[in-house]
């Protein structure tokens, strides 16, 4: 009941500060891109567009959302609230990857995928991982600047490999690269099963890091300049 | 409702908070005085479970508080002196989220609004709301799950006297309610007027616990201070309980050449500074 309410709370703030209003427009314009591509090179722009956008939102947008109720104090009260670390986390990973599956199900609807589960399941996979690690890497910083520095190694082992392997560019270890095995699936090209096994033990380390810097967030109690 | 005994805690392995022990009965009021960096904050922090680091025990509600669940919370309300809502929200919606969290039974959010004067802006953003609007929307958030035991800081800062009075009023009228409170201030006013006890803390240590009456009248007599005109106005003071062995002031009064007099007894302030040598800044 609680973690309901935390996770139906969530999405509203999201809707009030125009998450679904910002995603409705990326959706939009990114439709526009793919109706305009030929379809032979739609599937793969399809897949880089997903994978590098709803599903690495949770990246840029915890940022936003965790520095935000930094700044409004409003994690003091967390702190003292029956909330559990596991709880406040999932509960955002659970929100911002609700607005990613349906982002990712239109657009992989317009490039004419005959795999739209795997894409899902690819995209949240590859949606909990990045917000996982907005997550840490939020509760570690006190400004915007200083979180956007210390994503963009996120980004780079994030992306780069990703996308090489899309287009064919990595060894015989790129398919199980965790986000190499959610860009595979993202764009319907195949299933790892060592890669989707090593990408769920990553989210499980990750979900624990994060949860463990969470505690320490509500613990210092403090404010931040945003 | 709290015990604590032989409390010890470090930040650093030097100790900040040393040997302290208390108890708080339920019902109670009771008041933690002392400057900034005295210790009564990572006192609060011990209590609510969130420096589990300590040496000795601080229990709550019969809980040990290093070892709690997350029930722990289910009955006590934190106000703390800053604001803790989401700017973007209403107050009501601040109220609705935060009542979400709890399993108890939540107070109604309208009656909270009016008791603090708020029923108007109920619908307003917070970040519309003046500093005393947010502190009073502050304090009845701490209420609104009914917690059995709450935490107070500074509740009467950045208000007005007028509002300073109703809030004074709604924490007298819960413990009328049987809730215990404890109170972390500055304001020797506000602790005279509410606590049943108060600790003053320096420095990490207890240095008196009694009720602010006990403390005044133990520490110091009642005096009277008179003034006459001798070519320019000249003042006095004495014990109340030396009076009539005042000559000078006998010799005024059979003289009518007293020009005032008035008594009075020491503050709470003045018995702070006598007892720990510091102020309260």
């Amino acid at each position: 009941m609680r973690f309901r309410n935390l996770l139906a709370w969530d999405m509203r703030f999201q809707a009030r500060y125009g998450f679904y209003l910002l995603y409705g427009f990326l959706t939009i314009f990114y439709m526009a891109v793919l109706f305009a591509l030929p379809s032979s090179v739609k599937s793969k722009v399809a897949a880089m567009l997903i994978f590098s956008d709803p599903a690495a939102m949770g990246l840029f947008f915890m940022g936003a959302i965790v520095l935000l109720e930094k700044s409004q104090r409003v994690t003091s009260f967390m702190a003292i609230t029956p909330i559990k670390a596991f709880e406040y986390v999932s509960s955002k990973v659970l929100s911002l990857n609700a607005i990613a599956l349906v982002v990712a199900a239109v657009l992989s609807i317009v490039s004419g995928t005959k795999s739209l589960g795997l894409a899902l399941f690819g995209t949240f996979l590859a949606g909990s991982v990045f917000t996982l690690f907005g997550v840490i890497v939020a509760t570690k910083t006190s400004s915007l600047n200083q979180f956007l520095l210390l994503t963009i190694p996120v980004e780079i082992f994030g992306f780069v490999p990703a996308i090489l392997h899309l287009f064919g560019v990595s060894g015989v270890w790129g398919r199980i690269y965790p986000a190499s095995a959610c860009m595979e699936m993202v764009a319907g090209s195949g299933i790892s099963v060592i890669g989707i096994l090593l990408t769920l033990i990553l989210i499980g380390f990750l979900a624990y890091a994060a949860c463990r810097c969470v505690e320490k967030m509500w613990q210092e109690q403090g404010g931040v300049k945003i | 409702m709290i015990q604590v005994k032989d409390l010890t805690f470090s930040y650093t392995g030097k100790p900040f908070i040393q040997n302290m022990n208390f108890n708080v009965e339920k019902g109670e009021i009771f008041g933690f005085l002392g400057p900034s960096g005295a210790g009564k904050s990572t006192l609060q922090k011990i209590l609510l479970g969130m420096l589990p680091g300590y040496e000795g025990s601080a229990t709550v509600g019969g809980a040990e508080c290093k070892k709690h669940n997350s029930d722990f919370y289910q009955s006590i309300g934190v106000d703390f002196e800053y604001s803790t809502m989401y700017e973007k929200l209403s107050a009501r919606e601040n109220l609705g989220f935060f009542s979400s969290l709890y399993k108890r039974k939540v107070r109604n959010i309208d009656d909270l609004l009016a008791s603090v004067g708020l029923e108007n802006d109920a619908d307003k953003r917070v970040s519309d709301y003046s500093k005393g609007m947010k502190s009073r929307l502050n304090f009845i958030k701490a209420l609104i799950h009914d917690p059995e035991l709450l935490f107070l800081d500074e509740p009467t800062s950045g208000l007005d006297p007028t509002n300073s009075r109703l809030m004074k009023d709604m924490v007298l009228e819960e413990k009328k309610r049987g809730k215990t409170i404890l109170l972390t201030t500055h304001n020797m006013q506000d602790a005279t007027e509410l606590c049943d006890r108060v600790a003053f803390i320096v420095g990490g240590q207890i240095y008196a616990l009694d009720t602010p009456h006990n403390l005044i009248m133990s520490k110091g007599a009642a005096k009277i201070t008179y003034s006459w005109i001798d070519g320019s106005e000249q003042t006095a003071t004495c014990e109340l309980d030396a009076v009539s062995g005042d000559e000078k002031l006998r010799q005024l009064i059979a003289e009518n050449r007293l020009q005032s007099i008035h008594s009075s007894e020491p503050t709470l302030n003045d018995i702070f500074i006598e007892i720990t040598g510091r102020t309260l800044v």
